[in-house]
This record gives C-alpha cells, structure tokens and sequence, in this order.
C-alpha cells in the first residue's frame, strides 16, 4: 500500500517538473530570446503536423526517421557482425590477438566523425560513406568489448571443459561464446548509441535527408522550429532505440540476470 | 635464444604486423603508384607533411600545433564546466529522492538526444565563436556525468549504510564517508566516457563551424582535396584522444585507491 502511495508521488512530481520545464520554455522566449528561440508549442505543433502530413523538405517526418534508421542499421549490423568475428578470435588466439591488437589499438581511438572527410575522398557523398562511418562506430565499440569478455572468461570452466574432453571447437561454442555474450551487449549498446550520434554527423556533414539534414537545414535557414523539432524527434527515436534495445537484451541474456 | 624467442613472440608478431602493413602501404602507393597523391597519399608523402605541417601555416591559417591548442582548450573548456555541474546533481538526484524525483523526468528528455545534436542550434543561439562549441561540449559532458555518478552513488551497498546507521553517522557522514568514496569509480568511469564523447563532439563541431582546431583543419583539407593532411589531423585526433584518457587513468589510479575493490 505504501509503496503504491509513492509511486503517485513520483508520477506527480514527473508531471509537475515537465510541466514547469515547459512553463519555464514558455516564459523565457517571451522576452528578447523569443526572437533566437520558439516556444514549446511551435516546436511540439510542427512535430505533431510533419509526422506523416506535412513535409520538412522532401518527404515527411517518418520517412526522414526511417532514412536515418535505415542508414544505422546496415553500418550497425555490419559492423557487429565484423566486430563480434574479430573480437572473440582476438581473444580466443593469441596469434590473432598479436597481429591484430597494435592495428585495432591505432584506429580505435581515432572517432567515426574523424573519418568524415576521408570517407568523402575515397567513397564519395553517396549512402555508402555513410554506412562506412558507422560500420566504424560500431565496429570498434564491439571488438573491444566481445575481446575483453572472450580473455577474461573463467579459467576453472575452461579447464573443467578441457578436463572432460571437450575439443577446441567444442570449448570456443559452448564455453567461450556463451560466457562472452553479456560483454559483447554491453559492447552492441555502446554502439547503438555511438552509430546513432555518428548517422547525424554524417548527414549533418552532406545529405539530402535524415534527421542530422534536418537540424543543419533548419541552420541554414535560420528556423530555429525546424531544428528544435528534429532535436525532439533524434531524442524521441534514440529513446526508443535504447528501450528496444534492452527488451531484447533482458529476453536473451535471462540467464545472466538470475545468477547474481 | 629460445627463451628470447618464447618471451617477445607476440611482441615480435605485433610490430611485425604493423610493419607489414605500413610496407604494403608504401609498396603499393609510393613504389607501384597505384593511386593519385590527392586520393590515397603514401607514407613518405603522409609522414612528410606531418614534419612540415608542425612549422607551416599553409593551407589553412594555423600550425598543427595551434589547432591542436585551440581544440583542446575549448575541449576542456567546456568538459571542465559540464563536469563541475554534473558530478553534484548526479549525487544530489541519487541522494535525495525529492531532486530524484523533480528532475530526472527532465533530464530523461534531454539525455537521449547526442551532444552533437545541439550544434545547430547552439551555433544560431552564440554564434561560430568558442561559446557554441563550449556548450555542445558541455551538454555531452554534463550528460555522461550526470548517468554515471548517479549510478555510482545508487550502488552504495545498504550494508555499510546501516553500519553507518550503527555507529550514528549523520545524512551527512553518511553520504561522503560512504557513498562517494563507493561511487568514485565509477565517477571516474563518467569522467573518462564524457571526456572521449567531448572529444569527438568537438570535431564534428568545428567540422560544421570554426575557424581554428583540427577538425576545421581536416574539414579544410578535403575541400582542397589534400588526404595527407586529412590522415595526419586524423591520426593527431586519434592520439590526442588516447593520452587524454590515460592521463585521467593515472589520475584515476592515484585518487581511487583501495576505493572500492572490485
């Protein structure tokens, strides 16, 4: 019963600091910052109208989402793919690991939006150059982390495996994999969020849709609506992407939660 | 000589790898001309410029270290800033369930949305001055800040709470005898993450609006279709970041000991 009672408290208070939130936006661009800045009702109007009626450029709010999201999702998927390979063979094999590591360790820290420029030269301003930089977001966060999970799995389950027989192949499937699967989603969430940041600077940098051409076509003309209304929805989605994410993560890592 | 060899194998696999590639680079580039300079530069070419991009002001306004200098100051700048900020709210929300409750709804708004996000309108609202790129910074790192104390903090084991509890500690006591000491690392965890995402989100910014900073530099360099100073920025971008997050490593190391052994 009291618990119940605190959750209303805590519902209110979020309704009543969104509410002054808005208030506050609502009365600060009343004065001289209202000529810079629209208030909230502009920007959640302009959301609410473009969603599927009207447009902003060529097409309306949910085909500028789902260009943005379709560019994500093939460098996002690739990169995993590529990522989760190399990870678990680097930290599988130490030859691997030896050849590989001094190159990962030199491209890692350089960030996705650092090859822009040199992602135009060599590919050019098409879609692919986009899905190159986000290949590269993906690709690294995932390596590194399904690399520290395949080298610090316990070693007392890799010898008990070994102790009853199992073969290599048998101890990378059923005992490396497996244990390297909480470290490889904490990796893919990193990445998810990375990828999403680097699609709006890639589109921010040269594109004709998307939500990063949004917000940087909203610069250019000076519509300070149209940029707050693409800075709602890349928050709304990257939300919702986030919450999605862990659904599936709490479905295929059940396992890993009851242990603790 | 078997010993040597049993010890540095790996290492000796390492370089050699490295070694291979850059050979490839050069054979295929310098000696076989595969490509133009002015698409894939080879590696006396990249290394050249490196040497002579330290002195020369050429072709966009600055020395590399000038840029290097201006995009670390507004870096830390507005790192510094959102760090100060962010680290207090983070314990106050975790602390006290009232500033919990009143501000993360806001908060949960404007987290999702990437520091890079706000550049646009930053740069309407301050101009393409420091100020704007300060405050993208700012957001990203007040972000990050924020998430992680705020977990550090809620991690505090109710055990030593109620030992705490035991010996008469004050709410006071409590909180920074108990809980900061338990949630620096992961404070430092915050730090670490902003600083990297800081980093990142100061190039994409001065690729959008600068005048000064490597990422107006390598921004510039394509415009003029100059690859080799494209991958020297890139390289000098990626090294900046590493030392800056090893540096606050050791700081880590040297203020967190015996925190919270993990």
């Amino acid at each position: 019963m009291k618990k119940k009672h605190i959750n209303a408290m805590e519902w209110s208070c979020a309704v009543a600091s969104i509410f002054a939130f808005l208030c506050l936006w609502h009365l600060g661009v009343k004065g001289d910052l209202g000529r810079l800045m629209p208030g909230p009702g502009p920007v959640i109007r302009m959301f609410l109208e473009t969603l599927f009626g009207g447009r902003i450029g060529s097409c309306t709010m949910a085909v500028h989402i789902l260009y943005s999201l379709a560019r994500v999702m093939a460098g996002y998927f690739l990169g995993a793919a590529a990522g989760v390979v190399l990870g678990l063979a680097m930290g599988w094999s130490r030859l691997v690991e030896a050849v590989f590591s001094p190159l990962f360790r030199i491209i890692r820290p350089i960030p996705p939006i650092a090859w822009i420029p040199i992602s135009i030269i060599w590919i050019g301003l098409g879609e692919d150059a986009k899905i190159f930089l986000i290949f590269l977001a993906s690709f690294c966060n995932v390596t590194l982390n399904a690399w520290s999970g395949a080298k610090s799995v316990d070693g007392d389950y890799l010898r008990a495996a070994q102790m009853l027989g199992a073969g290599k192949g048998q101890l990378l499937f059923t005992v490396v994999l497996p244990a390297t699967v909480p470290s490889i989603f904490a990796g893919l969430q990193v990445a998810l969020s990375s990828c999403w940041a680097t699609v709006l600077a890639a589109e921010m940098v040269r594109s004709s849709e998307g939500l990063g051409w949004i917000i940087i076509a909203g610069m250019n003309n000076n519509d300070m609506v149209q940029i707050m209304t693409g800075i709602l929805a890349i928050g709304f989605v990257g939300m919702l992407l986030s919450m999605i994410f862990r659904k599936v993560e709490t479905r295929l890592c059940r396992w890993n939660k009851s242990d603790s | 000589m078997k010993n040597f060899w049993k010890k540095y194998k790996y290492l000796l696999i390492s370089c050699a790898s490295v070694a291979a590639v850059l050979l490839v680079w050069y054979l295929l580039i310098d000696v076989m001309k595969l490509t133009k300079n002015s698409v894939f530069p080879g590696v006396e070419k990249t290394f050249g410029t490196f040497v002579a991009k330290l002195a020369e002001k050429k072709p966009d306004g600055a020395t590399l270290g000038q840029h290097l200098l201006e995009s670390l100051k507004v870096c830390l700048l507005g790192y510094s800033i959102g760090a100060v900020l962010g680290i207090p709210l983070g314990v106050a929300m975790a602390w006290n369930k009232w500033c919990d409750w009143l501000v993360r709804p806001v908060f949960d708004l404007i987290r999702p949305v990437p520091g890079l996000a706000w550049t646009p309108m930053f740069i309407l609202i301050f101009g393409i001055g420091v100020e704007a790129k300060a405050m993208v910074i700012f957001v990203n790192s007040f972000v990050a800040c924020i998430v992680n104390t705020y977990t550090g903090i809620r991690q505090a084991d109710e055990l030593h709470m109620w030992v705490g509890d035991v010996f008469g500690a004050s709410n006071w006591q409590k909180l920074t005898k108990i809980a900061i000491p338990t949630a620096t690392p992961m404070i430092f965890t915050g730090l670490r993450t902003a600083l990297g995402g800081s980093w990142m989100a100061l190039v994409a910014a001065e690729m959008l609006a600068a005048s000064k900073g490597l990422g107006f530099m390598i921004q510039q360099a394509r415009y003029i279709s100059r690859p080799d100073l494209v991958i020297v920025g890139m390289l000098m971008i990626g090294v900046v970041g590493l030392a800056l997050d090893m540096i606050l490593q050791k700081v880590e190391t040297m203020v967190a000991k015996g925190m919270n052994a993990k």
